[in-house]
């Protein structure tokens, strides 16, 4: 963990433990190893209750009088945090810390909430709070399941530019994409959120969305019918970006708008600025069979998300910026998506922008979708 | 005094030109962006991880050069001379016990094609062109380019067929005989993987639009 990381630091004695813990051949997380000294690591309730203030309220204990109200530096940002910091402390931290039965494990979980509730935001962070960051979502999932999930943080790689085409003249309207989405981004299961739609519409009457039918049950290609589906576009001018108000989704180097789960307060701004349903909104806490959860996970894409935040496709950037195509590309039966690097001028989906008659959705809106689609 | 006014104007112009027109990044729209910032690329990433399991040959067809799957190791019953050690006009009628018989050639019209339009009964190693010249079982789709040229153009720039790995290069892509069966080539109707249910209730109770 870094050094001079931009919040607050509680710290349990934990970091001692684990050094300690190292040395020691026990390789048992909780319970006693007879060549530990215990009694250093743990803070009596009273010094406990001392560090716990401190790191809440800091130098303001000090001031006397007028100075502690009218001499403090606040905004409302660290305000509303200091809050939060003195009901965390409240509620849970010293619970866990005055409690004698509380083994090591559920100190490292409040350790990690405490620095989990007080990181940045991602967008702002080096890679070595980035590291920080998902180590300690790794070791919470380890703690709370004890299952391991391996989760990487990979930033942009150079020169890469994702755009993905879509041919309406070769979707069958199987949807083997959509359940391949939902496997892989580890979406609610409970409400069945879905990334990607697929419209089926009548031939001869052109895109109308509106009576367009996206939860059709029966055989597919249906007489008279074709087939085109929609997700999260990535737009490089994407509005849902300008609206939101924490900053909590940003368009990344590659081109993938991704949001922080974490900074996101679900206001539900981006939702309404897009216009073309790229978005959804976790309504209810959502809920994966533990042995369906893909373990495989980026930061800023299928991790597991929580109550009232907003997710969307990211064109699986756990997948793609490790060089694979994003789950509905690989599953597609039919072959109408192509994903590839807009910038590599060799690539697939180059040649595609090049050589057939491309067109985007809401064009006129200036949004600049990077999601194409064409005919044979 | 009207050298002035005109220096003025010209300094204004100049002015509104390079700040009005000035996007975020420096570009208009993502075409811009793309030709502004196109360069080959030559990342760390690349699908030669993802590809080692697949056993590729190399190909260049015009301009194109890429990988795509090897196919003789995947047909069961190759080498065909094992049991085709004559030719297929002398092996007809006798009592030998029957093969092939779960192939129906459901491609084209019977006027057009049958068994010799591909397979050559003199060498049942490898495939026949139109003009009977032979070719390796390994690039068949040299086979379906003599009628499917318009397909053929897609899928050599990419448009058509499904990569094997990834985005990144070397680019695989599969070919023709990975998604077609070269008997019967096109897709069967079927019923989609999955129906949302909640969806259903929503829009029943008229919680959606």
């Amino acid at each position: 963990m870094s050094e001079n990381k931009k919040w607050y630091s509680l710290d349990l004695g934990l970091n001692k433990t684990k050094k300690s813990s190292g040395t020691c051949g026990c390789g048992n997380a909780e319970g006693s190893c007879s060549s530990t000294p215990k009694k250093e690591e743990e803070l009596s309730p009273d010094e406990f209750y001392e560090a716990a203030i401190n790191a809440s309220i800091g130098e303001e204990r000090h001031k006397d009088g007028f100075d502690q109200v009218f001499d403090v530096k606040m905004d409302r940002r660290s305000a509303f945090r200091k809050l939060t910091a003195s009901l965390l402390i409240g509620a849970g931290a010293v619970s866990t810390s005055c409690s004698v039965t509380t083994g090591d494990k559920s100190k490292e979980k409040a350790q990690i909430d405490w620095e989990e509730q007080f990181k940045g935001n991602y967008k702002l962070m080096t890679d070595e709070e980035k590291q920080g960051t998902i180590e300690r979502l790794m070791r919470s999932y380890e703690l709370r399941t004890d299952k391991n999930i391996s989760m990487t943080a990979e930033n942009a790689a150079e020169d890469v530019l994702f755009g993905y085409a879509f041919n309406i003249s070769k979707c069958q309207g199987y949807m083997n994409c959509v359940s391949a989405c939902v496997e892989e981004n580890n979406q609610d299961r409970n409400s069945e959120m879905q990334y990607i739609r697929i419209h089926e519409m009548k031939d001869g009457e052109g895109f109308k969305f509106d009576k367009a039918d996206d939860n059709y049950y029966h055989e597919v290609p249906a007489e008279g019918h074709f087939y085109m589906g929609t997700q999260c576009f990535h737009c490089d001018n994407p509005p849902c970006v300008e609206v939101c108000p924490v900053q909590a989704t940003w368009k990344e180097e590659d081109g993938l708008v991704v949001i922080d789960y974490d900074w996101c307060v679900g206001c539900r701004y981006c939702m309404a600025a897009c216009p073309y349903d790229g978005r959804r909104f976790n309504w209810s806490k959502p809920e994966v069979p533990e042995n369906e959860v893909n373990k495989n996970q980026h930061y800023l894409g299928n991790r597991m998300r929580k109550k009232g935040v907003m997710e969307k496709c990211t064109f699986c950037v756990q997948r793609t910026r490790k060089g694979k195509n994003p789950a509905c590309v690989e599953a597609c039966p039919t072959g109408a998506r192509i994903f590839g690097n807009l910038l590599d001028p060799k690539s697939t989906i180059r040649w595609v922008l090049e050589n057939k008659k491309v067109f985007r959705l809401k064009e006129d809106l200036g949004t600049e979708p990077k999601f194409w689609y064409f005919m044979d | 005094m009207k050298n002035r006014t005109l220096i003025y104007y010209v300094v204004l112009l100049l002015g509104i030109s390079l700040f009005s027109c000035k996007e975020k990044d420096g570009y208009h729209s993502i075409s811009d962006k793309i030709e502004g910032e196109s360069r080959p690329y030559h990342g760390n990433l690349s699908s030669e991880d993802l590809l080692m399991d697949t056993e590729l040959i190399q190909i260049t067809e015009g301009e194109f050069t890429f990988l795509i799957p090897e196919r003789k190791g995947q047909i069961k019953s190759f080498a065909c001379i094992e049991c085709h050690s004559k030719p297929v006009s002398q092996m007809k009628g006798t009592t030998a016990q029957k093969a092939h018989w779960d192939i129906t050639l459901n491609h084209a019209n019977s006027d057009a094609m049958d068994c010799a339009t591909c397979h050559n009964g003199e060498d049942m190693n490898s495939l026949n062109t139109l003009t009977g010249k032979n070719i390796d079982f390994n690039l068949s789709y040299k086979l379906c380019a003599q009628c499917h040229s318009s397909q053929f153009e897609d899928w050599k720039g990419g448009a058509h067929g499904k990569k094997v790995a990834g985005w990144a290069p070397p680019r695989a892509s599969n070919t023709c005989v990975n998604c077609h069966n070269p008997h019967s080539p096109s897709f069967e109707t079927r019923w989609p993987v999955q129906y949302n249910t909640q969806k259903g209730i929503e829009r029943k109770e008229g919680l959606d639009h």
